[in-house]
């Protein structure tokens, strides 16, 4: 996405409290971070690259226990958040990561864990996957089934009495 | 009448069969893989924009409180007799134990590439392909107990110190707070290692493989964990009948958490309840 797309996205979100989720956005966001990724091998050779960022580095690029794991700090032209975006892969494919409040990180592999820097996220990420397998873009895919529905959808199709329960603190 | 919702380890032969039963029946017509899909697109992290219903939020016991009402109605189209099991992992410890055995939800990952290989859902038995994995592996993965760096389950120590903090939530109403119910119970601490991982995230971890990504609804444990944290968020309410949800208004203009949390009586996206609405759910069903 272009930045003017990104700080649009960001706005309508902070405005809006029924906003989509972010991760939704973030999902077609890959689709155009994959065109991004592709020209990665030809950002990095047109500067050097140190081995392994520590906090505060801009990219890492190392192949840890048989995976190669590379991350890119991209720009923040245009961002009025201090967030910054990691483009990470493991052998070629997109690791996204997420950011706590408390600036730590998360992976979609480890969800539950946070780590101090993008390199020990994606390190961690590559533990937890098994032999042979890779990482999986996950599509958006259409969410049909989140009925944005009432409580009493379920309760109605549990062909229940829900009378009394409608008026609960109503 | 309510429904009862038991412990998975009171459940009758019968009823373990009908249980599973129908979670394979949803698999098969597709609709599972919907609810993997919701709760992917649900985590929202609070070091970043936008709204976090589910995750990092004052609202993730109702947002998966409701999550949980709309697997249960799915489950009981298939079988009105079904209700949703809650796993004490307080009592039920071991890497054997129930939930871990062939006629619930089969046992632990093989050694080499974590994968389920027992019960109903190993990929052998042909009813549960994973197709919406955070990697490209179409086989459930689990890693009980965390072989390479084994970690144990919350006690009830850790539980009760939850329970007995008598305030819901605390500003700013994320992974930070130190203090409430919620986050004792969410489990997100401060520094690294394994002290920092407490109830609702240590379980995740600790069943590890495809619990422990943005995926892990995957593995049909989280339904059961679920119920357990709802169950718990019941026995906190009885506790401390004069707190409630917080917050009960959205935070105020200038507030950073502004438009990032659902305040009391907000609408829960993706549903049209709001929090106020899932604190009491006697109604519809109740815990035995």
């Amino acid at each position: 996405m272009t930045d003017g797309e990104a700080v649009g996205a960001r706005e309508r979100a902070r405005e809006d409290t029924t906003a989509g989720p972010t991760r939704r956005r973030v999902a077609r966001g890959l689709l155009s971070c994959a065109a991004a990724l592709s020209l990665m091998p030809v950002v990095a050779a047109a500067r050097p690259v140190p081995p392994a960022a520590g906090p505060g580095g801009d990219s890492f690029d190392e192949t840890y226990r048989g995976r190669h794991i590379q991350g890119v700090r991209m720009p923040e032209a245009g961002r009025s958040t201090s967030d910054a975006d990691w483009r990470i892969t493991v052998d070629g494919r997109p690791l996204h990561l997420m950011r706590r409040a408390d600036g730590t990180w998360l992976s979609m592999v480890d969800h539950y864990t946070s780590y101090r820097t993008p390199l020990e996220a994606a390190r961690a990420a590559v533990d937890e996957l098994g032999p042979g397998q890779r990482l999986r873009e996950l599509a958006p895919g259409p969410l049909g089934g989140a009925r944005p529905g009432s409580v009493l959808d379920v309760v109605e199709h549990l062909g229940m009495d829900m009378g009394g329960w409608h008026g609960v603190r109503a | 009448m309510a429904y009862v919702r038991k412990n998975v380890a009171a459940l009758t032969a019968s009823e373990r069969r009908r249980f599973v039963n129908a979670l394979l029946e949803l698999k098969r017509r597709g609709e599972y893989d919907e609810f993997v899909r919701i709760h992917i697109a649900y985590y929202a992290a609070d070091g970043e924009t936008g709204l976090r219903a589910a995750h990092m939020a004052p609202s993730f016991l109702p947002w998966h409180r409701r999550f949980l009402l709309e697997l249960e109605g799915a489950l009981r189209r298939v079988d009105s007799s079904v209700t949703v099991p809650y796993w004490d992992w307080t009592r039920d410890r071991t890497t054997t134990s129930v939930p871990w055995t062939g006629d619930l939800l089969g046992g632990n990952g093989r050694r080499s590439d974590q994968q389920v290989t027992t019960g109903p859902f190993a990929y052998a038995a042909g009813h549960w392909t994973i197709r919406e994995g955070v990697t490209d592996g179409r086989y459930l993965t689990r890693d009980l107990g965390r072989a390479a760096s084994p970690i144990q389950l919350p006690t009830q120590g850790d539980v009760d110190w939850a329970l007995n903090d008598g305030v819901y939530d605390v500003h700013p109403w994320d992974s930070t707070v130190t203090r409430g119910f919620r986050n004792k119970l969410e489990g997100w601490g401060t520094g690294s290692g394994s002290a920092s991982w407490h109830n609702h995230n240590r379980v995740h971890r600790w069943v590890g493989g495809a619990m422990l990504g943005a995926a892990s609804v995957n593995d049909p444990v989280f339904w059961l964990h679920h119920a357990f944290l709802d169950m718990l968020w019941e026995r906190w309410q009885r506790a401390h009948t004069s707190h409630r949800y917080l917050p009960a208004e959205p935070p105020g203009a200038g507030d950073a958490q502004r438009g990032r949390v659902v305040a009391r009586y907000q609408k829960l996206p993706p549903w049209d309840d709001t929090p106020d609405r899932m604190e009491d759910v006697s109604r519809i069903y109740r815990y035995a």
